[in-house]
């Protein structure tokens, strides 16, 4: 084998800041999880789905310029045409519009409750995890006698007290959801405050509110994001169910399960006037039932390979 | 064991109690005078007898005690609305027909999911998976309010192939009547198929990349015998404790289709009841179905430690 000497090797050029260079352009945990559901097809449409049903829902009445309200007893049970899409009711009011403002109103409402039940539930989640100890045993005691009843009959429960109104099916459509969310919160703390990376973060001189922003929101809001996910379609059905049993809304005012119930009493003779609010309301649910799954497989770094 | 159990069985009472007082003090906040609408007509002196049969003539604590005493002898009182009529009368009655509906879509709708779950998962990745979970996506999607509006109107109204409305009575309360329970079952149960094929589905993918099925491949059983004695047995866990929710839903979806379609059962009753405010029945009936809940609840988590012997009871008794 033949000698290696010094002569035999020649600088061929180095500087010493290529060695740390990264070539790939670093990637946020967001970022990555934008590319993860782009790349999705199903849950992409879920969400086309969605912004065109929230653009229909606030623009949708005035493509035609039928108010939801003015009834026209000459042109009542009319069956969809080009003039009226959907038809109209046994009043003569355009169905089209009733649905747009409906759902309207059915996603303002699962929206509320839902942020209700975040703040809530982050808030008494956090609680539960910051002060640990009896505080815990106790706050966690609550939820388990609050999970221990079906939850429906809470809502109604509350519905009763508080009457036929918008604040009452707030409050009675969040008053048992927020547990599952508390429940979510406390555990990721515990889990966060003991993990490594956060030990790691504080012993090389993070301040606390660092931590708070860069382990602990972004984490957390992976599981609200999720939870956000599910919570919308279950608020929108158990309102439609609720006002469809009485319970809930009532007409004049209008929701998507107000209109249900009205369709079902047609049911017989006009069909149309049934099957436009359940298909939209089908699709609302489905779309956020789909997202929520890809979501889900873009946010939880555990399922990816 | 013997410690755990009286320690649940403690706490069961005492969650109850806790619904139980919530209950009565929710209902006290109920605006109006539950008897306004009989005791109107009537003379002062006979109003005053209504007022005095059903306790509203006492203060409220002593209401309670009163309330509480009646539910732990099992005498839930009267109805407001209807005279005669007492909440354990109506559930001895209505009861069994909510049983059957709920078993009846419990059996078919588990059946079903469990089968599609094993089939999407011994075939996955092929037509048949992907058919199995678009089938569930979609069943999921549907509440089945609107599948139990739809069902009517296609095969009770314009096919006529079933009855639209009602429910078997008599001797055939149990097992007869069958072109009435049908499309009640079929909307139930849709919920259930949905829920449980996805769940077996992905609990038997966590299960095939466990060690012991590598193990047990490599010792030479047929795919078939690993499949039966090692995945599915073990897939179970997840799947038995998502039980006692199906059961919950059991009851709260019996608040819908009971309404759909006019069935006599305990959940069309109570949403009567809510509508009439017939207080003493509301009172009645949500005790009896929590207390049907939390009991369930405790069975599930004896189940648990019958499925899975992994999971020991961490009582002090052992």
């Amino acid at each position: 084998m033949a000698e290696l000497t010094p002569d035999k090797f020649k600088i061929i050029g180095y500087s010493k800041d290529e060695a740390n260079r990264i070539d790939r352009p670093t990637i946020s945990y967001w970022q990555d999880a934008w590319r993860r559901l782009r790349k999705n097809p199903v849950a992409m449409s879920a969400l086309v789905v969605l912004c065109l049903l929230v653009v229909m829902v606030i623009v949708g009445p005035l493509i035609k310029g039928y108010d939801y309200e003015t009834m026209n007893v000459s042109l009542k049970n009319l069956s969809p045409s080009s003039d009226y899409w959907f038809g109209t009711d046994n009043l003569g009011r355009d169905l089209f519009s009733r649905i747009c403002v409906g759902a309207r109103a059915s996603l303002i409402i699962a929206i509320l409750a839902t942020a209700l039940k975040l703040i809530i539930g982050t808030v008494y989640g956090a609680l539960m995890a910051h002060f640990g100890g009896w505080v815990d045993e106790l706050l966690m005691r609550i939820i388990e006698v609050i999970n221990s009843i079906p939850s429906l009959l809470v809502t109604i429960l509350i519905m009763l007290v508080l009457g036929n109104n918008l604040f009452a099916l707030l409050v009675a459509l969040s008053i048992t959801a927020w547990c599952n969310t508390a429940r979510q919160v406390r555990g990721m703390i515990k889990q966060l405050r003991t993990s490594e990376y956060v030990y790691a973060a504080e012993v090389l001189g993070a301040s606390h509110w660092h931590v708070i922003l860069k382990h602990y929101i972004p984490n957390m809001l992976g599981i609200l994001i999720l939870d956000t996910a599910t919570a919308i379609p279950m608020f929108i059905f158990t309102e439609a169910g609720l006002s469809f049993l009485g319970i809930g809304l009532q007409a004049p005012a209008i929701s998507l399960g107000v209109l249900i119930a009205m369709g079902q009493q047609n049911m017989d003779f006009y069909p149309a006037q049934l099957f436009f609010p359940c298909l939209i309301l089908c699709i609302i649910v489905m779309a956020f039932n789909l997202l929520g799954d890809g979501l889900r497989d873009a946010l939880d770094p555990r399922l990816r390979q | 064991m013997g410690k755990y159990f009286v320690r649940r069985l403690v706490e069961m009472i005492v969650t109850l109690f806790l619904i139980a007082t919530a209950t009565f003090f929710l209902l006290e906040a109920v605006p109006g005078d539950p008897l306004a609408e009989r005791a109107d007509k009537l003379a002062p002196t006979l109003k005053q007898n209504l007022y005095a049969k059903y306790g509203l003539d006492k203060p409220m604590m002593e209401r309670y005690i009163i309330t509480m005493k009646g539910i732990c002898v099992g005498d839930f009182g009267e109805s407001f609305v209807y005279a005669g009529q007492t909440v354990k009368g109506l559930i001895k009655d209505r009861l069994p027909v909510s049983a059957r509906l709920g078993l009846q879509q419990v059996v078919l709708g588990v059946t079903v999911g469990l089968l599609l779950g094993v089939l999407a998962a011994v075939k996955r990745g092929t037509i048949a998976d992907y058919l199995v979970i678009a089938l569930s996506v979609l069943l999921i999607s549907v509440p089945h309010l609107i599948f139990g509006l739809l069902l009517q109107k296609v095969f009770a109204g314009n096919l006529q192939w079933f009855p639209t409305i009602g429910w078997p009575a008599g001797k055939d309360l149990w097992f007869g009547g069958w072109e009435y329970t049908i499309l009640p079952t079929l909307t139930g149960c849709f919920t259930y198929i949905a829920t449980y094929a996805r769940l077996l589905k992905t609990s038997m993918l966590d299960v095939v990349n466990q060690d012991y099925v590598l193990t047990a491949e490599s010792k030479g059983l047929s795919r078939g015998q690993v499949i039966r004695k090692h995945i599915l047995r073990n897939s179970f866990v997840p799947v038995i404790t998502q039980l006692p929710m199906s059961i919950a839903m059991c009851i709260t979806g019996s608040f819908f289709i009971e309404s759909i379609f006019s069935i006599p059962g305990i959940g069309q009753y109570y949403v009567t009841a809510v509508n009439n405010q017939d207080l003493s029945i509301i009172m009645g009936e949500t005790v009896i179905l929590a207390a049907l809940y939390i009991v369930v609840l405790f069975i599930t988590d004896l189940l648990y430690v019958a499925v899975d012997p992994r999971i020991r009871i961490t009582g002090k008794g052992r």
